[in-house]
């Protein structure tokens, strides 16, 4: 068995400073070019694997809309590159499909600040990691303490984080600053399958393994002042980022959509480059059926993102021994990278809805948008970028070009380099948890593949990533954050 | 590349490289032995050594469909969800295709902490590079599972 060329050779055409074309020209059947954000340090990447190609397999599908983009963390996925973004015209016969949102949907992040300074963490750090890692269930096969009956689920799916501020377990400002207030309209929760809900039971509030974690921060620079205190952030503040998503419940509907689905390309007389591409009209019964089952399950991991913030809090309570309020944890922002959503947008001169499918992508509106919460609306949506556990993380600020280059969209994180197996041979013979250490970062996993396969040097380094959305007018510099302890899978 | 050999013959798997996920690649001398080794292929990358996994308990699954990579995918799926939804795990395992379906068996046991690490959550296994082919010899296919 002998290993296929993985590489892509088809072109590549310089744009500008922080953009490459794939033009349509490049096979029969694309509708519309390739767009790839990327600069001259990030580019050999994206030739590297075959990315570059499932742009262009994009660009095949229906109704698709000024170009088939992808973000500078691009790599190889199934169907739909990790970067993508895809935007449809339902009124154009445009098509949904479950490979451009991903298994994982509305997987996504949350920043909580705290008013705690480097100063009052350092001391306890070990002891606030330690405690993290026994008291919020992480790993594979870990359940939650909160179980959910299949009735108590469908009315999460239906209501979102507004159904666990009458439980006790969210406030209206939490709620507030999540992205669709928490909750995507027109969920239909009665649609998503028995083995989803078995899935998703005690799930919820869990944060799952592979590149999931929880990881406590330190502003280390603010780079737009402004923005930065319409956020609530400071250099030398502590704050916890929180990345999971729709955990085994998306996971089933993606599944079920998937399956359900394969007929639809001939039903409709779609054909497509590659199967996991699969998809139906967005107004069809086969795409609204996904569409409602994919709401259901993106207001689980709001959900689920919320329940994990509360256990944090719960943490630092215990450790700090004050209450998570007086320590000032309050949510800055919460963001999917990984759904699809029907958005007006200009399109040429025409203003239209349109089903954006964004996997691995952010969405970054400017400001003044009505989507973003009132309280940031003056200066623009927060976004939050994951880096890797060794190096930083990002806030960034929803761009004044996102709307008219990228369907309101920015990056979602660094962007794997280096494949799984590559890394745990490359952790072969060390002791990464020891490194990280030494590097000043307290790292707790429940697998020695967790912190092999994650370890930062198989991602790529998100300070480059993020200075080509910022360039590019995707979204700016807003906070730059160092890890200092982090709990994974 | 993690390779593993049974005691019979003409038999192996393999992980292969995908950025963010895990490719399984499977040859075998027929379609039925070729299952088989993709179950355990599966379970190693769950439980990272199938080894320790004790085949106490017996599971019948049974799907329908006669394309080879759809019966693949499915029989995947279904041995995926019996981890995933009653935390079964499985070493062991046997395939019979006949004209509408394959039935199978899985011998394991149920996870538990105490005595099974785990190594990977398996969100899904995927259509990307799905492919189920007679070779010169017998069967070979490719599968990437999303992690």
């Amino acid at each position: 068995m002998t290993e296929p060329d993985r590489s892509y050779s088809g072109p590549l055409e310089r744009v500008d400073e922080c953009c490459y074309r794939i033009p349509k020209s490049y096979r029969p059947g694309m509708r519309v070019d390739g767009l790839i954000f990327a600069d001259e340090r990030l580019i050999e990447h994206v030739r590297s694997d075959r990315a570059a190609e499932q742009v262009a397999n994009v660009a095949f599908l229906p109704g698709i809309q000024a170009a088939s983009l992808a973000m500078p963390d691009i790599h190889w996925g199934y169907g739909f590159c990790i970067g993508g973004v895809c935007a449809t015209d339902p009124a154009a016969g445009g098509v949904v499909s479950p490979g451009g949102v991903g298994y994982d949907i509305n997987c996504g992040v949350r920043l909580v600040r705290t008013n705690l300074t480097l100063a009052d963490v350092q001391p306890v750090l070990v002891q606030l990691v330690n405690q993290l890692i026994r008291d919020v269930p992480v790993g594979v096969g870990q359940g939650g303490r909160h179980v959910f009956s299949p009735a108590e689920l469908r009315q999460l799916m239906r209501e979102g984080v507004e159904y666990l501020v009458h439980r006790g377990l969210a406030t209206d400002d939490d709620r507030a600053c999540t992205e669709a207030e928490g909750c995507i309209a027109d969920a239909r929760p009665e649609l998503v399958s028995d083995r989803a809900l078995a899935r998703g039971q005690d799930q919820c509030g869990t944060v799952g393994a592979g590149n999931h974690f929880i990881e406590v921060q330190v502003v280390d620079r603010v780079e737009d002042p402004l923005a930065a205190s319409a956020f609530g952030l400071a250099v030398g503040q502590i704050c916890v980022l929180i990345h999971s998503g729709s955990r085994g419940l998306g996971y089933q509907v993606c599944d079920d959509a998937l399956r359900a689905l394969r007929d639809a390309p001939a039903k409709y007389g779609i054909t497509l480059p590659d199967r996991q591409l699969v998809c139906a009209p967005v107004e069809s019964p086969e795409g609204r059926h996904y569409l409602g089952a994919m709401r259901a399950a993106a207001n689980y991991a709001f959900c689920n993102r919320q329940l994990l913030m509360w256990q944090v809090r719960e943490v630092f309570a215990r450790v700090l021994k004050k209450p998570w309020n007086s320590l000032g944890m309050e949510l800055v922002y919460d963001v999917a990278h990984n759904i699809a959503k029907i958005e007006e947008h200009t399109v040429g001169h025409q203003r239209k809805a349109v089903c954006v499918h964004r996997k691995g992508a952010t969405r970054a509106f400017p400001a003044g948008h009505h989507d973003i919460p009132d309280r940031y609306r003056a200066v623009g949506q927060p976004v939050i970028i994951p880096g890797d556990m060794g190096r930083a993380s990002w806030v960034l600020l929803g761009g004044p070009r996102s709307l008219e280059r990228s369907f309101g969209t920015t990056c979602h994180g660094a962007g794997r380099c280096l494949s799984r197996t590559a890394a745990t041979r490359a952790a072969k013979g060390r002791n990464i948890q020891h490194e990280l250490e030494r590097g000043g970062v307290i790292a707790r996993s429940r697998s020695r593949e967790g912190l092999a396969e994650e370890q930062p040097a198989a991602y790529k380094d998100v300070d480059v990533v993020v200075d080509v959305v910022h360039r590019a007018g995707l979204s700016t510099k807003v906070a730059r954050l160092r890890p200092l302890g982090v709990i994974k899978g | 590349m993690r390779r593993w050999q049974p005691a019979y013959n003409r038999v192996m798997y393999e992980v292969f490289e995908h950025t963010a996920d895990l490719g399984l690649r499977i040859v075998a001398p027929s379609l039925e032995v070729l299952l088989a080794e993709a179950g355990v292929g599966l379970f190693e990358i769950i439980a990272g050594d199938v080894g320790q996994i004790r085949p106490r308990m017996e599971r019948s699954f049974d799907v329908a469909g006669t394309d080879p990579e759809w019966l693949l995918l499915d029989w995947m799926t279904e041995l995926l969800a019996a981890f995933t939804v009653e935390k079964m795990l499985f070493r062991e395992f046997t395939v019979t295709v006949h004209s509408t379906g394959l039935h199978g068996t899985a011998r394991g046991e149920p996870y538990d902490p105490a005595v099974h690490t785990l190594a990977h959550e398996v969100k899904a296994v995927t259509q990307h590079e799905l492919a189920v082919r007679r070779s010169a010899t017998g069967w070979e296919a490719t599968l990437v599972v999303d992690i």
